[in-house]
């Protein structure tokens, strides 16, 4: 039971990273970024074609920065825009029109401007879905995140922390990876309550998107849909960053360790354990002869 | 032990006893046997029991109120309460042994948290005479109007408590009391036969007492307050008028009468506003100061000059801050929660060429790249993609498991919870004898051993059955079995170790 006029807000983050699109333009010709992006206008319109309220925001994240591709800041409304849309010919509802060329021109000058830097490869999605974030504040709101790339271990402490502000702001996290598996996408889908999915084919992403990730999640509750994987929730020891089930943790700092030792290698705290007492053997008393 | 009450062996007796009945049904005797002062003996601990009991039941209802509060408002642990003590897998004592902490500890002042009614300045002016058609009025009196007659009046209640019901009934010390000029306005002829002419002089000593201790507070000047007039000429002091009785008029001394009446009024309510913490029955505060004027007069006192001072010109908020001291956390391999407890991955390993190359590929795509919304999907694609999302389908196997809780009956799935929940408390029990190092603990982890076995034979073994009976197949009870086998092979060890040390 949706409230009439109620308005929902879909953010989509897309994974540009400019590095893997190119490599997988290598080895894919059949899906490239233009082919994801082309889904993902799709998706966009979609959303928006399901009620006059809803609305949608489109955000690149690349590894330099993230970028709003839609709606963007160089937008006016009335002017370009209707050139635009009559050119297209397809009688297409304005706004979709206008945001499709919108996101179009946005990702052209994003990746324009991709510089090579040996440094940062890595795909900036914390920041990305802080910006989200910052979008649904006061409406409802969720999150679509398109994965490329791997995941970046050294956001971890931003990630989570993006993940549960998104708890408590009771947005949805939902993950749709084209590659390798994310843990910390897992993750953010299991406490947000969206939905991680692992597609087998990238090409039929269109498909996925709006089978899976277009319904909003009251409308979730009333359609079968792949069922939440098991996350594994195991840490890592700092010390060797194996995935331990039973470990140490430091009550000083938080750091987990596999193994008991006396000093915290991370803030130099002492602990004393009690070993258990030794129990002295008797001495027999040696019998006197007589 | 409780102390329900007490019996002494009447006078006449040549053996003196007293006879002393606990909560549980069993009583002690205890023969004075000291020939000289045994009467004498018998008595002080009479009235030792007696001033000690009424303090003690109070203390035990409250304890009793606790329990059922506690009982009441946590389910769970009325459930608990249910399954364990009540089928006496173990005693009360113990159920409420960790429980109670608060109740015996805290200052029973602070535990009654009810807060004290104050007393309505307009309580006098609620009665409200009424005429009841026979040139006569009707008072109503209600029982919270007495009570604030002698909170405020204490020389009344004396009265009262002097009178009735010796002398007089009650009806007849109201009537009486309303009657006597005491009560009215003008208080001009208090005639001597009156009870309460008393009262009218003990006032009249209490409000002078109270303008001769005056305000103790050094910025409030009481005398400022008095009419001044700077007219006609600026600082001409026009004199003050005389109080003196002779040169008043009639008019001005029943005036001066009023107010003065009004005052004390004023003064005694507030006085009986703050006295804290006297119930009108307790008996320790009618020993002290029976003037009950002066004893308000007390309370009245405002605090010491220097606090006051100290209070004006001081402002809590802007001192500096008493926190405790703490340690400042010393981060060597700060790096670490960078990543965080995420294990290593196997980091694909890109060569700058490799990034030269993506980034222009790239670059050189989107160059030109117009969106083609007309051919994003092929009906091959499309169609897998359907029936990997279809039900059997590839992406939802995992979904075929049915879930264990849509398995099992809510019944069911209910008194699991509160077989976990009793055996949780039990085994919390049994765990915390560890390590056993005094005679007590050793007791009671054997009782703890012998109520586990209790607890598995009375509650989980008909479960089993019962779960079996219904043809569950899953194994619902496993894990429970395993704690209580914990435990046993636990204190098997530890009584083997024991015996050990005992040869």
């Amino acid at each position: 039971f949706k409230v009439p006029d109620e308005i929902s807000l879909l953010v989509i983050v897309v994974d540009v990273n400019p590095i893997w699109w190119g490599q997988q333009a290598q080895r894919e010709q059949e899906f490239t970024l233009s082919k994801c992006l082309d889904a993902v206008m799709v998706m966009g319109n979609s959303h928006m074609a399901m009620s006059r309220t809803n609305k949608l925001a489109v955000i690149a994240s690349h590894c330099q920065d993230s970028h709003f591709l839609y709606p963007s800041k160089s937008w006016k409304a009335g002017d370009d825009g209707a050139d635009d849309a009559s050119s297209s010919g397809d009688g297409k509802y304005e706004l979709l029109s206008v945001a499709n060329n919108l996101i179009a021109e946005e990702i052209r000058n994003v990746m324009s401007k991709t510089e090579v830097r040996g440094n940062s490869t890595d795909t900036l999605l914390a920041g990305t879905l802080a910006k989200a974030l910052c979008l649904g504040q006061e409406i409802k709101s969720r999150i679509l995140v398109i994965k490329a790339a791997e995941d970046c271990a050294l956001q971890y402490m931003n990630f989570m922390n993006v993940i549960f502000a998104a708890q408590k702001q009771n947005i949805l996290i939902d993950a749709c990876v084209l590659d390798s598996n994310s843990g910390l996408l897992q993750q953010a889908c299991d406490i947000t309550g969206g939905l991680y999915l692992k597609i087998p084919q990238q090409v039929a992403l269109a498909q996925y998107l709006l089978w899976v990730f277009l319904p909003d999640s009251e409308q979730r509750s009333q359609l079968v849909l792949p069922p939440p994987a098991h996350v594994d929730y195991r840490a890592a020891c700092f010390c060797h960053r194996n995935l331990i089930e039973i470990g140490y943790v430091c009550s000083v700092c938080l750091s987990i360790f596999c193994n008991f030792s006396p000093i915290c290698t991370t803030c130099e705290t002492a602990f004393k354990i009690q070993l258990p007492q030794m129990v002295k053997p008797k001495k027999k008393k040696l019998k006197q002869t007589t | 032990m409780l102390l329900l009450y007490f019996k002494i062996s009447p006078d006449g007796k040549a053996k003196i006893q007293l006879q002393l009945v606990l909560h549980t049904g069993e009583s002690t005797t205890f023969h004075f046997a000291n020939e000289s002062s045994a009467l004498k003996d018998r008595d002080a601990t009479k009235e030792l029991l007696q001033q000690l009991l009424p303090k003690f039941k109070k203390k035990a209802n409250k304890e009793l109120e606790e329990k059922n509060r506690m009982l009441q408002e946590d389910p769970v642990l009325f459930q608990l309460y249910k399954d364990l003590v009540v089928s006496q897998v173990i005693s009360a004592e113990e159920f409420w042994a960790n429980r109670l902490g608060g109740i015996n500890n805290t200052d029973p002042a602070v535990v009654n948290n009810k807060q004290e009614v104050g007393i309505s300045g307009a309580f006098l002016a609620d009665i409200r005479p009424q005429t009841d058609g026979c040139n006569g009025l009707r008072y109503n009196l209600t029982a919270d109007i007495i009570e604030s007659i002698f909170r405020t009046y204490p020389a009344v209640k004396q009265k009262y408590s002097e009178n009735v019901p010796h002398n007089l009934t009650e009806k007849e010390f109201w009537t009486r009391f309303f009657q006597s000029h005491y009560f009215h306005r003008d208080r001009i002829n208090t005639g001597t036969q009156d009870i309460f002419s008393e009262c009218a002089k003990q006032d009249e000593k209490g409000l002078k007492s109270l303008v001769i201790q005056g305000v103790k507070n050094p910025l409030v000047d009481l005398l400022s307050l008095e009419d001044k007039t700077l007219d006609e000429g600026y600082g001409i002091c026009t004199t003050l008028p005389s109080t003196s009785n002779a040169n008043k008029t009639v008019k001005e001394s029943s005036n001066s009468a009023i107010i003065k009446r009004f005052n004390h009024h004023s003064a005694m309510v507030l006085a009986a506003g703050s006295r804290k913490g006297e119930a009108p029955t307790d008996q320790a505060s009618e020993t002290s100061s029976t003037d009950g004027n002066s004893r308000d007069s007390d309370f009245f006192q405002p605090p010491v000059k220097k606090v006051k001072l100290q209070e004006a010109i001081e402002y809590e908020d802007l001192q500096r801050e008493n926190r405790p001291k703490t340690v400042a956390l010393n981060l060597k391999k700060s790096d670490r929660y960078a990543h965080g407890p995420v294990p290593l991955q196997s980091q694909h390993y890109t060569t700058s060429q490799d990034i030269i190359n993506s980034v222009n590929y790239i670059r050189h795509e989107m160059m030109n790249y117009k969106p083609n919304l007309t051919e994003v999907l092929s009906s091959t694609a499309a169609s897998s993609a359907i029936a990997a999302l279809s039900p059997g389908g590839v992406l939802m196997q995992a979904g075929a498991q049915q879930a264990i809780n849509q398995m099992v009956p809510t019944e069911v799935q209910g008194e699991l919870k509160h077989l976990y929940v009793a055996a949780g408390e039990l085994l919390r029990h049994f765990w915390s004898c560890f390590p056993v190092n005094t005679p007590f603990l050793e007791e009671k982890v054997m009782k703890m051993k012998s109520n586990l076995e209790r607890f598995q034979v009375t509650k989980l073994c008909p479960f089993q059955e019962k779960i079996q009976r219904q043809y569950l197949s899953t194994n619902l009870t496993g894990h429970l079995e395993e704690m209580l086998q914990t435990a046993y092979s636990k204190f098997h060890i530890w009584q083997t170790r024991r015996m050990m040390r005992k040869t």
